[in-house]
């Protein structure tokens, strides 16, 4: 059997508050095959984010290893950390503080492809329009600014300059929480799609359980830091086991459930 | 049952960029006294412009047409006595300066005519009542010593301090994760039975607007697209907008996207 594509085990982060010293993630271990999403729930403080910002290497664990296309993600560094980043990207909740606001849509799609020297400069125009397309925006939005753009066309720009650099994976933090409902779904589809047609890998913290259900294929439930279950998502949020899984499945607000 | 407000023919148009924008266009509804309304949109929905021109605090450059009655008043309302209002971020809303003990006291003592003493005790009342922990070492702490949900709390105790006959809440679990909104949620419900309060509830989840309000009222581009009794706007809406609100939220129940029949982005 192969390995997984990213495989992540005892991970933890250590944060001094005043005198205090808290584990932000606590001995975390967990995997994602290719193709596969991995959702992360939990309530604020649980880990969540943290968790992805040490996937990302954007900050470095206090124990742990990951395992990222067979390598030690973590004994890599300079060059060789820069080169697979291209295969490791992610979607932030509000790409407006993620992006120069002032930047073109054109100029957010260039830099990774500069940066990775994925195209030559007369092809970039064509691949920034093929990027756009895919997307399903038109090509014509390309000059606009970042910030002249509506809320869900920047997000299809996030995730445009994500694929960019063909990822195997794409971490996503709250990426559709500040959308409009009539936007999540079209972005939630546009995700399927991609994975189905370039079989990326998920990583996909969301506090929805809702969105989760619809999108995941299996759930890590964190609880201060820890890992308090996880499992086939559906299974998990029809029968959750664990104290936080239960107050998170109570707490989800109904269509059909009227108190008095 | 008598309306506390009555709201007629409201359009409120900003200005913006040299141009002139509708954020609310020919509005008219009532809002009874006592009752629970969601009022529920996506964003340009004109939902928080209702919210804050019924209290009042539209900016001075919103040019505003129609009128909004309050004959369950029988006066005209004064923000922050009649009306309690609670926004989406407490931080800012709160003074980071100021002990948030204070804050609330200042609310009764401006409102109540108490001397600040009585101004505190009442205070602490509060503060007891929206159920943060300590209410003593509460009265002392800075905002910043909160965790969100709390300065939330605190934020609800100062909104209520002076006995408001209607409470607005624009937003006020969105930035709080689900447990906590659920905790905040109960809280208000609480709140506004035990004080006989009205609430009007502003908020873009149609499912957490059915599981408080008793009404809702669907806005969308400024407009108001349908109104009625929750379960009915639920179960059976009259207007194509409000069920595809309904189709695009996903439950807990959400059938996995890749499973369900739909077109392609």
């Amino acid at each position: 059997m192969s390995s997984p594509l990213l495989s992540v085990s005892g991970l933890t982060k250590r944060y001094r508050r005043g005198v205090k010293i808290i584990a932000a993630v606590d001995d975390v271990s967990f995997h994602i095959e290719t193709g596969e999403t991995l959702a992360l729930a939990g309530p604020s403080g649980s880990g969540k984010s943290t968790i992805a910002r040490l996937v990302l290497r954007l900050v470095e664990p206090d124990a742990g290893r990951i395992r990222f296309e067979g390598e030690d993600f973590l004994a890599l560094g300079g060059a060789a950390l820069r080169s697979r980043r291209a295969r490791l990207q992610m979607v932030f909740q509000d790409p407006l503080a993620a992006f120069n606001p002032r930047a073109t849509v054109a100029r957010v799609l260039d830099d990774p492809l500069r940066v990775h020297g994925i195209a030559s400069r007369q092809e970039r125009p064509r691949r920034i329009a093929a990027l756009l397309e895919r997307v399903g925006l038109t090509p014509d939005l390309a000059p606009r600014a970042i910030h002249e753009i509506s809320g869900g066309q920047r997000q299809r720009v996030a995730i445009a300059r994500a694929i960019a650099t063909k990822p195997s994976l794409i971490v996503f933090d709250e990426a559709v929480s500040a959308l409009d409902l009539s936007v999540r779904g079209q972005i939630l589809r546009l995700l399927l799609d991609l994975q189905r047609e370039e079989r990326i890998a998920y990583l996909f913290i969301s506090h929805d359980l809702g969105v989760i259900s619809a999108i995941a294929h299996r759930v890590v439930i964190l609880d201060a830091g820890t890992i308090a279950e996880s499992g086939n998502a559906r299974a998990v949020i029809d029968a959750p086991q664990s104290a936080i899984g239960k107050a998170l499945v109570a707490a989800t607000p109904r269509l059909n459930r009227t108190r008095p | 049952m008598t309306a506390l407000l009555s709201i007629r023919d409201l359009t409120v148009t900003y200005r913006r960029d040299g141009g002139e924008v509708a954020a609310l266009k020919d509005i008219s509804l009532d809002i009874a006294a006592g009752e629970r309304l969601a009022v529920i949109g996506e964003s340009g929905s004109g939902k928080s412009t209702l919210a804050l021109a019924v209290a009042g605090l539209l900016p001075a450059s919103a040019r505003v047409d129609g009128k909004i009655d309050w004959p369950g008043l029988g006066h005209t309302p004064l923000g922050g006595r009649d009306i309690g209002f609670v926004f989406q971020d407490p931080s800012a809303s709160l003074d980071p300066v100021m002990p948030v003990g204070k804050q609330i006291a200042e609310v009764a003592y401006t409102h109540l005519g108490l001397g600040w003493p009585q101004a505190y005790a009442k205070a602490r009342t509060l503060l007891e009542r929206v159920r943060l922990p300590d209410p003593d070492a509460a009265l002392h702490a800075f905002p910043h010593q909160l965790s969100g949900g709390q300065k939330q709390r605190v934020a609800i105790a100062a909104a209520i301090a002076a006995g408001p006959k209607l409470l607005i809440a624009d937003e006020a679990t969105s930035a709080l994760d689900t447990i906590v909104q659920a905790e905040i949620v109960a809280l208000v419900r609480q709140l506004v039975a035990a004080d006989g309060m009205t609430l009007l509830f502003i908020s873009h989840d149609i499912a957490l607007a059915a599981e408080l309000a008793e009404r809702i009222a669907v806005f969308r581009y400024g407009g108001l697209i349908e109104i009625g009794a929750a379960r009915q706007i639920v179960s059976a809406p009259r207007h194509a907008y409000t069920s595809s609100l309904l189709d695009a939220h996903l439950g807990l129940d959400a059938e996995p996207l890749s499973l369900q029949a739909g077109t392609p982005t």
